[in-house]
């Protein structure tokens, strides 16, 4: 039976498909096709897209949009392939869009905005879709990060603050073991290759530590601030406060720990209390700013932001523009971060009727330090930080972290 | 009238020749327009992109020589990956072959029920490799792996053990679990090989007194020697290429501590955008599996001729 409506069904399709090409044929001639690629934050963007999508095409007739919605590990790879055998899209939804500038395959945005819709995209954001002080991408959502706790694990184990500097963070996780033994896992660390890059960012900035010094123009993984993150990244794992190894554990499977209230302390971002109902998790959680090395250092939050950029080829500016300030418009762009799934708004006009749960965020948000994501070299560093930081814990972190700088240098600062 | 005769009859040869040649092209010339699309093509392109500058987002710039090859092996991280490819290829033959010979006897036995044994064990190879990697990284899972749960249960361990991402540990599960998933094939063969040879011979043996260990011994397995070693070649080819277990339980990581020279190349080109390394490191690989593929079309001629 099963099979028998699979193949109907196939039968159906393929005549469809024949009937739509005849019919399609003779509008064909102006008609100007659009590829749109974008990632798959939560499994509401098809449905999001599709709607969209059939509208801007009802609205704009001589536009057709074919749509791809990929996974975050499939746009990465599939993204570099359409670039490498030169079948690009038009436009394009990713976390970072230098390298595609830096080879001039991009609209200015100047080209596909008007000044005033460009305006309301707010302007920390504005500053980091910048390649060589020129506006090449919009941001579309950002993510702040923030210290997550589950309060009766933290409280129950007889902690009364939420820690500000790493030495409170060893002391809760102390009493946190005394108390839940193997069962609990103080602190999660998530280095795997999922996210590695950012969860070392968050607590070196803690200490000042950065990537890359935007004032001397040069690389500095190496630094002695992040030296020392690393180390006592390594001393917390060492002292049995984290979930076994950390350099494998990616953060979705930290989020899961701590969403089975296996884990009382952990870095998540704006979305996790979004994650956390979709797994039906029932800790009762607290948010509190992150902390930092020691008192004398700022606490500070990390700062991502992804992209909508479109490449230039002949005869696509116009619908490629008609696209993007579709998808702005305040409706439509409202349902984008819904669908989405709780990320900060990338537009002045969104951020004012934002859910309640965000404002802590954007509270922290003058304190975000953001990734060099405006290098042209920026995409090959931080895939090999991602994939190489984690090893530090377990090897030794100095030589780890010298051989990300001497790639980081081989890269270049352009 | 001799020599005459002579030169007719070459030149009536060298005709029929031409004929079959001809004739023979629309037979097999679908067959290598197709292979050289698919096979000899991409090997082509990408040997010619292997000399070209390719740059972080992927496009073509210029030849440039030697360069990726030098940029290659002054990469300090290729070095363990290749030790570690050598363990993998080796130890996973190894250890399929020596499982399987075994194997290969048991499902030759008559048995009731063996029928449904040979459907069992050949079902890791007919299903995706990608499914079975996904089901011992279940398995093996660290916090809700069925392992795990029934260690546990059984009071051998008193918490979890995270299998595959202990660095200790973790390479040689993904050779487990290779070796799993190889052992049908080369059981098969095997089989094939112990099916053939013929049933009066042993009567033979153990009608002079042989014991069953003499019969295997000084019998059966010199027979096999064609069936073991076209099974090794072409479990070495597959296990070199093997890409889905590594990547799928590991991503060949932490780091590159889990990745082999098959891994690495896809890692460097779509992870670490470095194309210019991937596409040498590809040549490197091909030709590693060519020297392979000499050594089977050597040793298939070499059969070939003794029967």
């Amino acid at each position: 039976m099963k099979k028998l409506t699979t193949r109907s069904f196939a039968a159906l399709a393929s005549l469809g498909l024949v009937a739509g090409a005849l019919t399609a044929a003779p509008a064909q001639a102006n008609t100007v096709t659009i590829k749109v690629v974008t990632p798959n934050y939560t499994d509401d963007m098809p449905a999001y897209y599709k709607d969209l999508n059939a509208r801007f095409m009802a609205a704009n007739p001589t536009i057709k949009v074919e749509h791809e919605n990929l996974s975050w590990d499939d746009i990465l790879v599939k993204g570099r392939t359409y670039i490498s055998t030169k079948s690009y899209p038009d436009v394009l939804n990713l976390n970072t869009f230098s390298e595609f500038a830096a080879e001039g395959l991009l609209y200015k945005t100047s080209d596909l905005f008007t000044e005033a819709k460009l305006s309301d995209f707010v302007t920390a954001f504005r500053d980091n879709s910048k390649y060589n002080g020129v506006e090449y991408a919009v941001p579309d959502l950002a993510s702040a990060r923030m210290f997550f706790i589950n309060k009766a694990l933290f409280y129950g184990a007889g902690n009364t603050k939420i820690p500000t500097t790493w030495a409170e963070v060893t002391a809760a996780s102390k009493k946190i073991k005394a108390k839940y033994g193997s069962k609990v896992y103080p602190l999660a660390i998530p280095l795997g290759s999922e996210e590695a890059q950012a969860e070392f960012q968050i607590w070196a900035g803690g200490n000042g530590g950065r990537y890359f010094d935007e004032a001397a123009g040069k690389w500095v993984i190496n630094s002695k601030a992040n030296l020392e993150t690393l180390n006592q990244l390594k001393a917390w794992v060492k002292a049995g406060y984290t979930q076994p190894n950390p350099a494998s554990t990616n953060r979705t499977d930290a989020f899961k720990l701590f969403s089975q209230g296996k884990v009382a302390m952990i870095n998540a971002s704006v979305f996790f209390p979004s994650t956390l109902k979709d797994y039906k998790s029932k800790v009762d959680y607290g948010v509190a700013p992150f902390p930092s090395a020691n008192a004398s250092k700022k606490p500070i939050t990390l700062g991502v932001q992804d992209y909508f950029m479109a490449f230039k080829k002949t005869g696509n500016q116009d619908a490629v523009s008609k696209y993007l300030n579709f998808l702005f418009e305040g409706k439509n762009y409202a349902g984008f971060l819904k669908a989405a799934g709780g990320f900060i708004p990338a537009t002045k006009s969104a951020s004012t009727e934002v859910d309640s749960s965000l404002l802590p965020f954007i509270e922290q948000l003058p304190n975000a330090i953001f990734y060099p994501g405006t290098l042209g070299s920026w995409g090959t560093v931080v895939a090999k930080i991602t994939t190489q930081i984690g090893t530090g814990i377990t090897k030794d972190s100095k030589t780890v972290l010298d051989s990300l700088q001497k790639t980081a240098v081989a890269a270049g600062t352009k | 009238m001799l020599a005459k005769s002579t030169a007719a009859k070459s030149k009536k040869q060298v005709a029929t020749h031409d004929v079959s040649l001809a004739s023979a092209l629309p037979w097999i010339g679908p067959a290598l327009v197709l292979i050289a699309l698919v096979v000899i093509w991409p090997v082509i392109e990408l040997v010619r992109i292997s000399f070209t500058d390719i740059s972080a987002a992927g496009s073509l710039l210029d030849f440039n020589g030697l360069t990726n090859y030098r940029e290659l092996l002054a990469n300090p991280d290729i070095y363990p990956v290749a030790r570690r490819t050598i363990l993998w290829v080796f130890g996973i033959v190894f250890f399929t072959v020596i499982l399987s010979l075994p194997t290969a006897q048991l499902i030759n036995q008559n048995f009731p029920g063996r029928k449904y044994v040979r459907w069992a064990l050949i079902f890791p190879w007919a299903a995706s490799v990608v499914m079975t990697s996904m089901i011992w990284t279940w398995i093996l899972d660290a916090y809700s792996g069925e392992l795990n749960l029934t260690l546990t249960q059984l009071g051998l361990i008193s918490e979890p053990v995270d299998w595959v991402n202990n660095p200790g540990s973790s390479f040689y599960f993904l050779m487990a679990v290779a070796v799993f998933v190889s052992i049908p094939f080369t059981s098969f063969v095997l089989l094939a090989g112990l099916q053939s040879i013929p049933n009066d011979i042993i009567e033979a043996a153990s009608v002079d007194g042989a014991s069953n260990w003499q019969i295997y011994r000084q019998i059966k397995f010199p027979l096999l020697r064609n069936a073991l070693l076209i099974a090794t070649i072409i479990n070495l080819i597959n296990v070199f290429n093997s890409f889905p277990i590594i990547w799928i339980m590991t991503r060949g990581g932490p780091g590159y501590d889990t990745d082999t020279t098959t891994t690495l190349a896809y890692k460097l080109a779509f992870i670490e955008s470095n194309m210019g390394q991937s596409t040498a490191l590809g040549v490197f690989n091909f030709i590693v599996i060519m020297m392979i593929v000499g050594l089977y079309l050597r040793v298939t001629k070499a059969t070939r001729t003794e029967i």
